[in-house]
């Protein structure tokens, strides 16, 4: 059977599923993107085979590869660096207080999604109760801030260090839990200090949240303009970028990479798992913890629903979407997963749709994401590991 | 060849700089909520009410501010029900000089929001935000037009110890800022009225089964079950209630119920509930012109909110006429000094920014509708 | 009151039951977590309202009950069969061989996807489930019992019998049980491990349907959100069973929402999700094999 003639009738399947939920128009316009969608990718998929489009596919392809090269071999150029970072520093001089403070958020989620890097990107460990340590963090400086009055500076230590105790808390019973047992059980913790957060009324004060909670001082200066946070934001994203960037490298972050790609193996080479689990967690949580108390203070409101689930799956998306390991493919995840549903305001409705698509395309087509990790490369193309499988096709 | 880029790209990023938006000479109203999403039904509502309102001043020449007269221009604000949203939305018209507010829809999203209203001086009025929290920071630039959950429950409590006399409630919410503060309030007022509730629980909202704890109210034999939250669990409670436990005590909620599907979907089980609301708006003199501008303007009935988001609105606008100013304080004071003639009757605020009276009244279900109870 | 906290937990515990079997049955084959599974049950009742919407406007609601309830069961399961299949295909088998992970944030895709697919075109409003059969209640050991109560419970177990004598007597339950116990040698000995993966997606499915539109005709009420917490309770109680085992999971089902029940009743009713996870964590820490002892723990496999 030819490929096209699949076409009309993988249209008609999808036709038929949507029938019954979209009303029949609807699930006409569907049948027919569906069969459009299935028909270029057959043809894109026969012409590549064919060797037609291989001259231009080529060319795209090694023309992204030394694009982004080039990008990486000037990102340790000084000059560059500079420059990029004069960008960074004057940017919200011309930027209005919105655009600015969109850009605060994005800063706060490039250091989630790099945290939660750590744990899901370096040592492979699927964390969905991600959001959980965003909590602690935001709430130990909501709390510490409206009873004992403590400033900004010290919570940050105080939120970073509840977080990745938290961390290490939650990494102890979960240390011989792998893959998705681990996941499952990181989103019922994520679960349960969001529920206890909402009805640990006398501490947390439930759904009403937190309200007033102090801005930070720099000397005598009160930080409350977007622009104030901006300048925070950057300042801790240049140190989070440093400190991971550093760890990635470490021996540390090697005995992570050993443990992601084979937990047995690494043991048996001498990695001390008990020490590097606990470590990636406590790492990851400590960067959620950062970010939680930034998020409170810009805020100066934070309640239990500002860390549901969906949050967790965000982060996570940033990291799976800019590709998992590598520090400027998170980066870029968590900058088009911020802005972009800015700018695409007439798609709200349509986002976690996009978002859940996205995720399983980028699983089916590009498991690496958009930038892949350097030490990742090589090895990724041969990674297919022993299967149970050999049946069907 | 790498430093002509060099060069390129400095020039470029120099370049970015240039350019800077001339303000125009409109007076600019920041109008905030829902616009779209879930919410979006109440969006529209706050929309359309402040659309009416700016149309009309505007069509009588704009607003006069000290000697000229001023355009309005609605800049629109959606939050999407996010409290993060609300506040990039509270910067964003503060930095684009807006001279009030007309939201959030959202107590979660008005609060947040608010500190920066007070912080860069900008007046606030919410057509929506009922929690009692939003006026209790003592920001004096905040205002709202709509009721207090508070005002809500004190209404319920009254109620339920002078006209019904019943002394067995048990009080159950959703475990949400509006369910909670609902619920916790009447209880208050319950106990100041010597009624000491024999049952006090959440319940967890999206849940489904909710006979484990209303099994264990029932052992405390209620003869009235407060509910605060809003109608999918409400309708959820009032019939396992009835048709799973044989309970016959009294339902009682607040405005979050009322929605046609409560009485639709709960069916028998509804009828006879009791409802804590604002008074049938449509039947309100005051209120004829704006239904019949708004059936004309926009072809449909008016929402529960929409009268609110044009009373607000006009509010603000009369205010910056009246003082010939846009400066906050000065607004506020202004808001503050006088009883107002509105579509919603008069409305007076206090020194909190709350309306004085109580706007809230008892409802009941009968016969498959909501009927104002005299 | 103990009594009728069990009834309570009962009904529910069917529901569990019913969505456990369709994560125990995939887990058992794939070794994977479909994520996605409660939504399956969501998209179960969704499509149990448009079929009663299509039954009322034709009158056969009020000629012919029997029949309208036989459809109204009947379509929601083929069509959740299909859902389950399409899933499989598009999620699920392109990455069998890919890293562990990988599918598994596959399937949070997917959970997501749908979930908001369906808030997309049903609106994120709650929907009502007509009410279809009105039976009456009576008391029994100062429980009060309802006729629907008893149809759900006899319906579940009913389909329990069903899926174990699949299991155990059908050709193509015997080749389930093969590939669930190694796919490489079932393919060996000519069972078509496709076609087997693709039927386990359809009989979870099925299942799931009929706990979709048992929900809606007992509670009224249908969101889009339903699937996800559903879906984790069923999950808890898979574990608790032992995951890969059905009867495991039917009686986690039960199990699982008899304890939701008298927590909440007894203890506290908001933190009843807390303690179900809980549970959930405890389990999976200390007895992750569950009650019953599943096809191989997890240590077997990396």
């Amino acid at each position: 059977m030819s490929t096209y003639a699949r076409v009309p009738l993988i249209g008609l399947w999808f036709a038929f599923l949507a029938l019954p939920l979209a009303g029949w128009k609807n699930s006409l316009w569907i049948g027919l993107g569906c069969a459009a969608v299935v028909f270029v990718v057959s043809a894109a998929r026969a012409s590549a085979q064919s060797g037609a489009l291989a001259g231009p596919a080529q060319r795209i392809k090694t023309g992204f590869a030394s694009a982004w090269g080039f990008i990486e071999e000037k990102s340790y150029d000084k000059r560059y660096l500079s420059l990029f970072l004069l960008l960074i520093i004057a940017l919200p001089w011309t930027l209005d207080r919105y655009s600015t403070d969109v850009l605060v958020i994005t800063g706060i989620y490039v250091m989630l999604a790099l945290g939660l890097n750590v744990v899901v990107g370096f040592a492979g460990l699927l964390d969905l109760g991600y959001v959980a340590f965003y909590a602690v963090g935001a709430y130990s400086y909501a709390l510490l801030n409206s009873w004992y009055g403590l400033s900004f500076w010290p919570a940050l230590g105080v939120g970073v260090a509840s977080s990745a105790l938290f961390g290490i808390i939650l990494g102890i019973p979960v240390l011989r839990l792998r893959g998705d047992y681990l996941a499952i059980v990181t989103l019922g913790f994520g679960e349960i200090i969001r529920l206890v957060l909402n009805n640990w009324d006398n501490v947390t004060q439930g759904p009403n949240g937190i309200l007033g909670i102090g801005r930070p001082y720099l000397g005598e200066m009160r930080l409350y303009k977007p622009m104030h946070f901006y300048y925070l934001v950057v300042v801790l994203c240049i140190v989070t970028i440093f400190i991971v960037n550093r760890l990635d490298k470490s021996r540390l972050g090697r005995a992570w990479a050993a443990m992601r790609e084979d937990e047995t193996v690494a043991e048996c080479m001498g990695v001390n798992i008990v020490y590097t689990k606990l470590s990636a967690f406590a790492f990851g949580a400590a960067w959620a913890g950062f970010g939680g108390v930034v998020f409170s203070a810009k805020q100066t409101f934070i309640s239990p629903e500002s860390f549901t689930f969906f949050e967790s799956v965000i982060i996570l998306c940033m990291v799976v979407l800019g590709g998992m390991a590598s520090i400027p493919g998170v980066m870029l995840g968590a900058f088009i997963l911020t802005v972009l549903p800015e700018v695409l305001r007439e798609l709200t409705l349509f986002r976690p749709m996009l978002l859940g698509g996205a995720m399983v395309l980028m699983m089916v087509l590009r498991p690496q994401g958009l930038l892949q990790a350097k030490g990742q490369r090589h090895h990724l193309e041969r990674d297919k590991p022993e299967s149970k499988t050999g049946a069907g096709r | 060849m790498r430093d002509k880029l060099f060069t390129v790209l400095t020039i470029l990023a120099a370049a970015a700089f240039l350019g800077t938006a001339a303000h125009a000479a409109t007076l600019k109203l920041g109008v905030a909520g829902p616009l779209t999403g879930d919410q979006a039904a109440f969006g529209e509502m706050l929309k359309n009410g402040a659309t009416l309102a700016v149309e009309e001043w505007n069509a009588k020449g704009g607003v006069k501010v000290g000697k000229k007269k001023m355009k309005v221009d609605i800049l629109w604000g959606d939050d999407r029900h996010d409290p993060r949203e609300g506040v990039s939305i509270a910067h964003k018209f503060v930095n684009s000089g807006a001279a009030g507010i007309v939201g959030h829809f959202n107590s979660s999203v008005s609060i947040p929001a608010s500190t920066v209203y007070a912080e860069a001086g900008v007046v606030q009025i919410t057509p929506a935000s009922t929690n009692p929290k939003l006026t209790e920071q003592g920001f004096s630039t905040v205002f709202r037009v709509c009721g207090r959950d508070d005002q809500q429950g004190e209404v319920a409590a009254n109620y339920i110890v002078d006209k019904l006399k019943l002394k067995r409630i048990a009080i159950l919410h959703d475990k949400t800022t509006y369910g909670q503060g609902l619920a916790d309030e009447t209880k208050r007022f319950l106990e100041k009225r010597g009624v000491k509730p024999v049952f006090y629980s959440g319940v967890v909202q999206g849940d489904k089964d909710y006979t484990p704890v209303l099994t264990a109210a029932k052992q405390k034999n209620p003869e009235l079950v407060y509910f605060g939250g809003i109608h999918p669990e409400a309708i959820l409670l009032v019939k396992q209630m009835r048709e799973r436990l044989g309970m016959k005590a009294h339902f009682m909620s607040g405005d979050g119920i009322v929605t046609d599907e409560y009485y639709k979907i709960a069916g028998k089980s509804a009828e006879g509930t009791y409802i804590t609301f604002t008074p049938d708006q449509t039947k309100l003199a005051a209120a004829q012109n704006v239904i019949k501008n708004h059936r004309k303007r926009f072809g449909k009935e008016v929402g529960a909110y929409t009268i609110y988001s044009y009373v607000a609105t006009n509010m603000i606008l009369s205010a910056i006429q009246a003082t010939g100013s846009t400066n906050g304080s000065k607004l506020s004071a202004h808001l503050r000094s006088k009883p107002w003639n509105t579509s919603l009757g008069k409305l007076q605020f206090n020194k909190k920014g709350d309306v004085l009276e109580s706007p809230y009244v008892l409802w009941q279900v009968k016969g498959s509708k909501f009927v104002e109870i005299k | 009151m103990f009594a009728q906290q069990l009834v309570n937990g009962l009904v529910v515990g069917a529901v569990y039951a019913l969505i456990a079997l369709g994560y125990t049955l995939v887990y058992g084959i794939l070794q994977l977590i479909n994520f996605a599974h409660g939504e399956i049950y969501m998209i179960g009742a969704y499509v149990g309202i448009a079929v009663l919407a299509v039954l009322g406007t034709m009158g056969l609601t009020q000629t012919s009950l029997a029949l309208s309830i036989v459809l109204v069961f009947l379509i929601p399961m083929i069509y959740c069969a299909a859902y389950g299949i399409t899933l499989e295909r598009v999620a699920y088998r392109p990455l069998r061989n890919a890293p562990r992970l990988s599918p598994l944030i596959s399937a949070i895709g997917m959970s997501l996807f749908l979930q908001n697919y369906v808030q997309v075109v049903q609106g994120a409003r709650d929907k009502a489930f007509p009410n279809l059969l009105e039976l009456g209640s009576f008391q029994l050991f100062g429980a009060y019992v309802n006729g629907l109560q008893i149809f759900i419970l006899v319906l579940a177990l009913g389909l329990m019998a069903a899926l174990q004598l699949f299991i155990k007597k059908t050709k193509l339950g015997k080749a389930m049980r093969a590939t669930a116990q190694d796919r490489t040698m079932a393919s060996l000995v000519g069972v078509n491990v496709n076609r087997v993966i693709a039927v386990t997606f359809a009989i979870g499915s099925v299942l799931a349907a009929v706990a979709g539109v048992m929900v809606g005709m007992y509670y009224g009420i249908v969101n889009h959100h339903i699937g996800f917490v559903a879906g984790m309770k069923a999950f808890t109680a898979a574990v608790l069973g032992g995951i890969g085992n059905v009867t495991g999971a039917f009686l986690g089902g039960f199990l699982l929402a008899l304890l939701e029940s008298f927590w909440a009743g007894y203890v506290s009713a908001v933190y009843k999700d807390v303690f179900a996870f809980m549970v959930l964590v405890v389990v999976l820490i200390f007895r992750p094999e569950g009650i019953l002892g599943g096809s191989g723990g997890e240590a077997d496999r990396t």
